[in-house]
């Protein structure tokens, strides 16, 4: 095909690809997706909680008095109100306006609970000091059951709650149920169950009310988000419609209130924010550092036009070739994409240092060049796909759109480039020192290599001073501010730790709850030793067809006629009914099936403590503050019982990885040497090509090693990358296509320069992970240049 | 005529606003325990018209205590149960039940929700009144009544007004075009000099509550006693 019906082709299917691009890609930013691994059951669970865990989903709200605004109007002091109710008034101190009502924060709180509730992606929100209503209509459902779910240790707790002794006062404190404001809710249960028993079984979530309401937070709300923790656009939607409701009714009251918000989603939208910031600057500042480091060597606007354009191009197919593979690209992707165009550059630069130097057409230096280009684009694409086996999900989609963008790359660069450049001008800027170094690494080898033995042996002696980073949450953002507020606002709730709970396993539904049942007893002997502040169990919500039928043995067996008599006269003397109240009826003949509870709206209640998984039940009993170990400890002999740490996962994750990538950064480099033995044919090339690159590694190694950098598995990966960028400047050098090493050196310098202006952009980064991946590729890539004309003896320097 | 007659919607906004009630009286319906004795027989009372004018009278602000007796029928209660205590209307809409025999209680209304507190049992409550059900459907409608929002009750009841002689009684009977099988029957029942007043709540299961009050005090003093209380409902 002729170059002008190339550059056509090229200028017409551009903009086609461009717009399907757009049309088909959808961009991910769920950091969770990139970085958790999902091989093992532990990882999927992981991930699958990080994701849409139920107390991953959940905003906690705290509506206080906004500072200036005096309480409630006017400054009280507890318990002035005498016994007989009339209260001095002089007590109250002097004031001239009417005092506030102080009811004021909790009126507040109950219409923004009402407001919330209307806002899309709210699945259900309630204060925290109260069950939400449809806990208390679920709780009136399991009267029927009394007799079978009254005790999750029905042969202890039986003899208190059938003793006879004990009757009067039950008797008597029914009456006063059933007078309080709770008498409806009270009434249809003790229709049901005189005695009360089913309450008992949930007299443990009421507690965790209580517990709240002893906090004294009015204004602490709980805010069930419908949408995955981590799908942070969603979630910020939902925050700015959560800010304008409040805002809405605050401007209404005045503007007397403030709001404070956590939870997991919180979190989530800061990284996107942060993340989408570092994608936008990543991107802006490696493409003008780029297009200067290139205008700066070649001086020629239309040549980086059309570098660029076939840069863009690349990296558009890309992204299309990943959208299809994967159905989205992740953001992290393509930030690190963007870097792989100071890669892709390498290639056209490669082909105009030599077009210009040696005064060739640009066909000409692209065909001498092939082999090599070949060469260096496939160890290049051998090191990412060596990143992708690493295990990381997100890395996966990195090598697919380093391959397809690579390809493209090449592709583009052997048979378009040479057409868009026909007419082109091309000169190249002589590098200074370029020349100098080659020359001084030529006439003082002997010397330099003794040094460079000498290094090598100090480095590897500092080797086994390198410090293993094994704390994940080190590779965390910086987000100090929103912990701070994150503690702030979980002060006002008795806590639950959304990342630290028993996971309790089964092949079956039946055999789980045995196992959660045994659990939870001794995490309520653990309570009661104070190494567990409150526990959310699944009893008395699902119980196991054991518990249920030894529960019905028990009050079986305590339903004697004396029991009846004495019941009977503690309602009389209670001037209680004892028509009504005084029959005490046998157990119910079926039993409570888990099916039926699931099947009614107590799933949504149990929904964030059962895990669907592919292989059995997995149950979670949720905990508040507690001593890991002791609690680990507590829980030891219980089958298919353990004690679940995010945290610790993500450790043992970070130490897998770790571990992955030093094997795969040693695959690779194996690889590597297979193909440019498969080219050169000569062990004594392949390591000549590949001993620049070996060194750098070693020598960064050794860095880390003395400044105390604590490396991770990203440290290893942006190693690895820079082993397959300098696997290519030993390709470049060894071959040396145009017989003149200068020329192929300015070519090198040339294009480290374009790499070190695209990834020491990732520096710029406040994702942590940029900056290391910034600092790793940009040490490997600057030691792997300084060190081919050392190392590299073979060709003949003019 | 009582006092209360004499003081006439227009003339209480007057003397309110001096008082810089002015927000309040702009977001909420007047209140008033004391407005009950506003529903005092007239002539023609049958009358729409007329009706329309007793509620409107009733429609006052001003804070009062009354002592109450309550006796109430419970479906599972073998005898009525009986209490008494003071109940404190405020100027803002709040209400305040102290109850003082045979235990101290002290129940409170405030801005739409409920706060209960018992402190003998150490039994505290609170939520919307619009979420506890049956208790809240019945506490809606006292507080309508005493605190003059009839208006808002009448597309749920059916008003019937009745005359004997210096004593007078009105009925409010659940519309049963509506179908509500849990809603009550309330009947407020007075004598013309108006210190005196009866409330009986009958609920369809047989439940009954019965509120025989009088009047003891009213005036601007009562609300800090009312705040009093109402930070100890809340526990605060």
């Amino acid at each position: 095909m002729s170059f002008v019906w190339r550059k056509r082709w090229f200028l017409l299917l551009f903009p086609l690809l461009l717009a399907v691009t757009v049309w088909q890609i959808r961009i991910e930013s769920d950091l969770n997706a990139f970085f958790t691994a999902s091989d093992n059951e532990d990882s999927k669970l992981l991930s699958g909680l990080l994701q849409s865990g139920e107390l991953s989903r959940r905003y906690m709200l705290v509506v206080e008095k906004a500072t200036n605004q005096e309480p409630f109007g006017l400054s009280l002091s507890k318990g002035d109100s005498t016994s007989s109710g009339r209260t001095e008034t002089g007590l109250l101190g002097h004031t001239t306006s009417p005092p506030q009502n102080p009811a004021s924060l909790d009126t507040f709180s109950a219409k923004l609970v009402l407001q919330l509730a209307q806002i899309e992606g709210v699945e259900q929100v309630w204060p925290a000091n109260e069950p939400p209503r449809e806990w208390v209509d679920a709780v009136r459902s399991y009267a029927p059951y009394h007799a079978r779910l009254f005790s999750l240790d029905p042969k202890e707790d039986g003899r208190k709650l059938f003793d006879p002794a004990s009757l009067t006062g039950r008797a008597e404190g029914l009456k006063q149920a059933l007078l309080s404001p709770q008498g409806g809710f009270v009434k249809a249960i003790a229709k049901q169950d005189p005695l009360l028993l089913s309450l008992n079984g949930f007299k443990d979530l009421q507690g965790q009310f209580e517990r709240q309401a002893e906090l004294g937070s009015g204004g602490a709300l709980i805010l069930q988000s419908r949408y995955a923790a981590l799908d942070s656009e969603l979630h910020s939607r939902l925050q700015a419609a959560i800010r304008a409701s409040f805002d809405s009714l605050n401007q209404a009251a005045g503007g007397a209130f403030r709001l404070s918000m956590a939870g997991v989603p919180v979190f989530s939208v800061a990284a996107h924010s942060e993340i989408s910031q570092d994608v936008t600057l990543v991107s802006v500042v490696s493409s003008v550092a780029v297009a200067a480091v290139f205008l700066l060597l070649f001086q020629s606007f239309s040549a980086l036009h059309w570098v660029m354009m076939v840069q863009i191009a690349s990296f558009v197919v890309g992204a299309l070739v990943t959208a299809l593979a994967f159905g989205t690209a992740h953001s992290l992707t393509l930030a690190l994409g963007g870097s792989l165009i100071g890669i892709c550059t390498d290639y056209p630069i490669h082909v105009m240092v030599h077009c210009a130097k040696h005064r060739n057409s640009p066909l000409d230096a692209a065909r001498l060049l092939w082999p090599s280009l070949l060469m260096g684009g496939l160890t290049t694409v051998i090191g990412y796909a060596a990143l992708g086996l690493t295990g990381f999900p997100g890395f996966e989609q990195i090598a697919i759109f380093a391959l397809a963008s690579i390809a493209a790359s090449l592709g583009l660069t052997r048979w378009v480039l040479p057409a868009l450049l026909a007419h082109s001008s091309l000169h190249v800027a002589h590098l200074p020192g370029i020349a100098a170094w080659v020359d001084f690494c030529a006439r003082r080898r002997k010397l330099l290599l003794s040094l460079f033995a000498i290094c090598v042996i100090l480095a590897g002696l500092t080797l086994p001073q390198t410090r293993w980073m094994d704390d994940m949450q080190k590779l965390a953002m910086n987000m100090d501010q929103l912990k701070q507020q994150d503690e702030t606002v979980r002060s006002h709730f008795a806590s639950i730790e959304p990342a630290r709970f028993v996971l309790v396993q089964a092949d079956d539904l039946e055999t789980a709850l045995r196992r959660t049942e045994a659990a939870e007893r001794r995490l309520k002997r653990l309570k009661q030793a104070g190494i567990l502040s409150e526990y959310h169990g699944l009893f008395p919500w699902l119980a196991s067809q054991d518990l249920q039928n030894e529960n019905a043995k028990v009050y079986a067996q305590a339903l004697t006629p004396q029991f009846q008599d004495a019941w009977r006269a503690a309602l009389g003397k209670a001037e209680l009914s004892v028509d009504k109240l005084g029959k005490l009826l046998p157990p119910a003949a079926l039993s409570l099936e888990p099916e039926a509870v699931l099947a009614s709206p107590v799933l949504h209640i149990l929904s964030g403590q059962m895990i669907e998984g592919q292989k059995g039940v997995t149950l979670t009993l949720w905990l508040g503050d507690h001593d890991p170990q002791k609690l680990t400890e507590g829980l030891a002999g219980l089958e298919g019982t353990r004690y679940f740490s995010q945290k610790d996962q993500l450790d043992r994750l970070a130490s897998l990885y770790r571990d992955r990538s030093l094997f795969m950064l040693a695959i690779g480099i194996v690889v590597m040497g297979l193909l440019i033995w498969l080219q050169q044919r000569s062990i004594r090339k392949v390591l000549l090509t590949l001993l620049p690159t070996l060194a750098s590694v070693l020598f960064i190694f050794a860095i880390w090693a003395l400044i105390k950098e604590e490396v991770s598995f990203l440290h290893i990966i942006g190693l690895l990358l820079s082993v397959s960028l300098c696997v290519d400047y030993g390709i470049f050098f060894m071959d040396n296509r145009g017989r003149d090493s200068d020329i192929t050196y300015h070519a090198l310098a040339s294009s480290t320069l374009t790499t070190l202006a695209s990834f020491g952009a990732l520096g710029l980064g406040k994702t942590p992970t940029l900056p290391i991946l910034a600092l790793s590729v940009s040490l490997g890539v600057t030691l792997g240049f300084l060190l081919c004309p050392l190392l590299i003896q073979k060709p003949s320097l003019k | 005529m009582t006092l209360i007659n004499m003081i006439n919607a227009e003339c209480s906004e007057k003397i309110l606003l001096n008082h810089n009630y002015l927000r309040h009286l702009r977001s909420i319906v007047k209140p008033g325990l004391c407005l009950l004795l506003a529903l005092l027989p007239t002539p023609g009372f049958c009358d729409e018209t007329e009706l329309q004018a007793l509620l409107g009278r009733i429609r006052q602000s001003g804070s009062a205590e009354f002592h109450y007796e309550e006796i109430r029928k419970l479906e599972l209660a073998s005898s009525p149960w009986q209490g008494q205590g003071n109940m404190l209307s405020g100027s803002d809409g709040s209400l305040v039940k102290q109850q003082l025999q045979p235990t101290r209680v002290v129940m409170a209304i405030a801005e739409g929700r409920m706060y209960y507190w018992d402190p003998e049992q150490q039994q505290r409550h609170t939520a919307p009144l619009g979420q506890s059900g049956q208790a809240s459907a019945l506490i809606t409608v006292f507080i309508a009544i005493l605190q003059g929002h009839a208006d808002g009750l009448k597309s749920s009841y059916d008003f019937a007004p009745e005359q004997h002689g210096k004593h007078w009684i009105l009925r409010l009977t659940p519309k049963p075009e509506l179908g509500n099988q849990e809603a009550a029957t309330v009947e407020i029942s007075g004598e013309e000099d108006g210190r005196k007043q009866q409330v009986l709540i009958r609920q369809p299961d047989g439940e009954s509550t019965e509120y025989r009050m009088l009047k003891t005090a009213e005036g601007q003093q009562l609300d800090k006693i009312i705040q009093r209380l109402l930070l100890e409902a809340m526990g605060d």
